[in-house]
């Protein structure tokens, strides 16, 4: 049973339209993998499911129902969680209450603790940095705070955007682990990645961005067995 | 033919219409009343190169103006200078005012530089205001260095009152005029030419701009500097004009009259500051017998505009 | 020593009273980007306000502090819905807001004017007497305005330490993007604050005008220091404006008692130039990166 359906969805800033007709289905379930190159609309799209960014055209679906006119925090109540690109925390608040910030509406407040404990046992280092400033912390840690604050809201669909970005390649590693932990989860989750060879190894299903559309999608095994996309993105 | 030459032909076109008005027209209130338009004409246009080109929120635009109007009157009384010879020395005194305000306040960030030249604009009138020590003792009585609450007159004129006897204020017209015809020109020169362009381009991407050398900080001084020229003018010939100059050239009323022609008619355009102050004029004679409503109107005119129609009248053409 | 307890007392009482102009201002700022123009005549408002409800319809002074804080709560309620919510995308917002709220203020301001005239009132809520101190009489009025001020800082302080609603305020304040995705309504955190800054600046306005009497224009000064406060605080600092309000206050005491009264306003603003000039973020503003 699909989760999330986009149709048709369009969408940019401005002037600027970065979605031209974007068609997009997530299984129940399913670990699904956006990727594609960078400003072809990866990030717009999660934007756009999230509320952040209004569609100019085009439907949202989610578990059946449009979507695409609410605010953003009407969406959240819906159960889609937005882990949003670079680290967007609260940079003055605790790790703490970022993480309970995570948590705000009512549903997820009533489960806070029981998460805060899940949350800690996946990512224990945050225990440890809890009362820090979120300022101070490292970039992977700073990383793991925003993980840790989209799984506090508990939720149906999980969309993070771009967890291993400018991270070094040993706090990577630290969070693909999170991510393979996540995957096998259970849950719901939509990855944007940019690394598309290394999330090709965790995800069902990957999705292929050009130019504000879907240009292939199929599964994560299919994907790097297809010639053309062994030349985009390995060069030979 | 490019925009500015256009500009400037209607420019001179509008001018020649108008230096006919007093051949047709004669009572002496409309040509007094045009000849204030042309003095807050040339305040507003180059308020606007500083607000809607240069992109300085600047408030003190008005304290420049009281500067040039101040320092006319004081070369005046105090040093019996003729007003012909006082006007562009008040003028470079606004000069070099602005450029001090613009040197403490134009490095920081819009809010901050709208805040703080409020600020300015406010010491300077309190100094004005509450400075209530004589200075010196002329038979009217005790007189502030700044002229005080009371403020100057009595400094000289003109010249038109002995050359056209009851008709100098078609002079001082004239004189308006000419200086608000200066002033436009000014402005389309800056607005259609390179640094315009550059404002734009800075407004449009700073980051960009700010890589291949265009620093913000030189162009928005040079035009800060540039329009205090005119606007400390607009002081001195205001001064000359009403022969009184006193602190309601401060007022909040005042600030707020202008800033809503510049709104009105649309912030950042070459005509729309004049099409502004030319209907809030009118309008403001329309509403004169309604006292504090006058006020409340004024207000409403100018948040209405800013939520409804931000590019102002100006505006409606391109959309 | 009288003279610095006298110092010291003036100089807490205005800080005390700028400083709950003050964080509403900054309050606002820091959530919204929004320099609120029209708080002078939220002040005047809340003073004449207090002054109708006793003088006129006889009520109590608590009651008459509540009304003219609820009336101040609903018309930032008012500024929120009509003036700042219709251009909360554009991207000129913040030129925008400052221009509107201009014109508002004049609006509020005409509106008083109209109401109870030009000629200047005193304010019936005033404590005659004072208590001796050290050889010092200080004015029972005064320690009223500094209990009462102190109590609402520290009512604001626990609002958005304590409480979900602070937190949301707090969020939002730091990175409006994040705050939605966390399920926190904005627009509805806008609408608080700005309620919540109108009550303060009524508050405000009522001390202001109890020590100086009431004027239609009674606000321009108070709120034009307070924006300078936050300036030196750096723009949206709420905890700073708090203390920068405290150390204006006092320094525009000493300066009152060294140069006169007339002047203290001017050095106090010559003062700001110069540490702005030295700092121009403010004391306690951080560099931020400009938004491109």
């Amino acid at each position: 049973m699909s989760l999330l359906e986009i149709e048709g969805l369009e969408a940019g800033y401005g002037a600027q339209a970065v979605l031209h007709g974007l068609n997009l289905t997530i299984g129940e379930g399913s670990f699904a993998a956006l990727v594609g190159p960078n400003g072809h609309g990866k990030s717009t799209t999660l934007r756009a499911i999230s509320g952040l960014l209004r569609a100019r055209a085009g439907s949202i679906r989610f578990a059946g129902a449009r979507i695409d006119r609410l605010r953003p925090d009407q969406i959240v109540a819906e159960g889609i969680i937005h882990v949003p690109q670079g680290d967007m925390l609260f940079p003055e608040l605790t790790v703490i209450e970022n993480l309970r910030l995570g948590a705000y509406l009512p549903k997820a407040a009533a489960e806070a603790r029981t998460r805060l404990d899940e949350v800690f046992s996946l990512l224990p280092k945050l225990r440890e940095r809890q009362d820090q400033v979120a300022s101070t912390l490292s970039g992977g840690e700073r990383r793991m705070v925003g993980i840790g604050r989209g799984l506090m809201a508990g939720g149906r669909l999980l969309m993070l955007d771009e967890p291993s970005l400018g991270l070094a390649p040993i706090v990577i590693d630290q969070i693909y682990e999170v991510v393979r932990h996540l995957a096998v989860s259970g849950r719901t989750i939509l990855v944007v990645e940019e690394n598309a060879m290394r999330i090709a190894e965790l995800a069902d299903r990957m999705h292929l961005m050009d130019n504000g559309r879907i240009a292939w999608d199929g599964l994560g095994s299919e994907f790097l067995s297809r010639p053309e996309i062994r030349a985009a993105y390995l060069g030979g | 033919m490019s925009a500015g030459r256009r500009d400037i032909l209607l420019a001179l076109g509008f001018a020649a219409l108008l230096a006919m008005v007093p051949l047709v027209f004669g009572t002496r209130y409309i040509i007094s009343q045009i000849t204030l338009f042309f003095i807050w004409g040339i305040v507003v246009t180059q308020w606007n190169l500083v607000l809607g080109v240069a992109g300085i929120f600047s408030l003190a635009q008005m304290a420049l103006f009281a500067i040039g109007a101040y320092a006319t009157a004081m070369l005046a009384y105090y040093g019996a200078f003729p007003l012909l010879a006082a006007m562009p020395l008040a003028a470079l005194v606004t000069v070099a005012a602005s450029l001090l305000i613009g040197f403490a306040c134009l490095r920081l960030k819009g809010a901050y530089v709208a805040l703080l030249t409020l600020a300015v604009a406010q010491v300077i009138y309190l100094i004005v205001v509450n400075d209530t020590a004589c200075f010196t003792n002329p038979p009217s009585g005790c007189l502030p260095l700044f002229g005080g609450v009371r403020g100057f007159s009595r400094f000289g004129d003109l010249g038109f009152r002995d050359l056209l006897g009851s008709k100098f204020y078609i002079g001082h017209y004239y004189v308006g005029l000419g200086l608000l015809l200066a002033a436009q020109i000014f402005c389309i020169i800056l607005i259609r030419g390179p640094l315009g362009l550059a404002f734009r381009a800075l407004r449009d991407n700073p980051g960009y701009a700010m890589s291949r050398g265009v620093g913000r900080l030189r162009y928005q001084l040079w035009v800060f500097g540039l329009s205090a020229f005119f606007t400390g003018l607009a002081g001195a010939f205001y001064a000359a004009n009403f022969g009184v100059v006193g602190p309601i050239v401060f007022s909040v009323s005042m600030l707020l009259f202008l800033l809503a022609m510049i709104v009105v008619g649309g912030m950042g355009t070459v005509w729309g500051p004049l099409l502004g102050a030319a209907l809030l004029m009118a309008a403001d004679e329309g509403l004169r017998e309604f006292g504090t409503l006058r006020e409340i109107g004024l207000g409403l005119v100018l948040a209405i505009f800013v939520i409804l129609l931000p590019r102002g009248l100006s505006g409606l053409r391109r959309r | 020593m009288e003279i610095f307890i006298q110092v010291i007392a003036s100089g807490l009482t205005l800080g005390a009273m700028y400083a709950v102009s003050t964080i509403g201002l900054a309050l606002v700022y820091s959530a919204l980007n929004m320099l609120n123009m029209s708080q002078g005549a939220l002040l005047a408002f809340g003073g004449y306000v207090c002054f109708y409800a006793m003088e006129t319809l006889g009520l109590p002074a608590p009651v008459a502090m509540l009304a003219a804080m609820v009336v101040g709560g609903g018309l930032g309620l008012a500024i929120y819905l009509l003036v700042a919510r219709p251009m909360l995308g554009s991207p000129m917002f913040e030129t925008q807001i400052f221009i509107a709220t201009i014109g508002i203020g004049s609006v509020l301001q005409s509106v008083v004017l109209q109401l109870f005239g030009p000629q200047p009132k005193a304010q019936p809520l005033n404590v005659p007497g004072g208590v001796s101190l050290g050889g010092v009489v200080v004015p029972w009025q005064s320690l009223l305005i500094l209990t009462i001020a102190l109590a609402m800082l520290a009512g604001v302080a626990w609002l958005l330490g304590r409480t979900r609603a602070g937190l949301a305020i707090r969020a939002t304040a730091q990175n409006r993007d994040a705050a939605q995705l966390m399920g926190i309504r904005i627009g509805q955190v806008y609408a608080q604050v700005l309620m919540l800054s109108g009550a303060l600046a009524a508050l405000s306005g009522i001390m202001v005008s109890s020590l100086s009497g009431l004027l239609p224009t009674m606000g321009a000064d108070p709120m034009l220091k307070a924006f300078v406060i936050c300036v030196v605080a750096g723009l949206g600092n709420v905890p700073g404006a708090a203390i920068a309000a405290l150390l204006l206050g006092l320094l525009e005491a000493i300066i009152q008692y060294l140069f006169g009264v007339q002047y203290a306003f001017a050095i106090l603003l010559g003062l700001v130039i110069g540490v702005l000039i030295w700092r121009p973020y403010g004391l306690f503003g951080k560099r931020q990166v400009v938004r491109l």
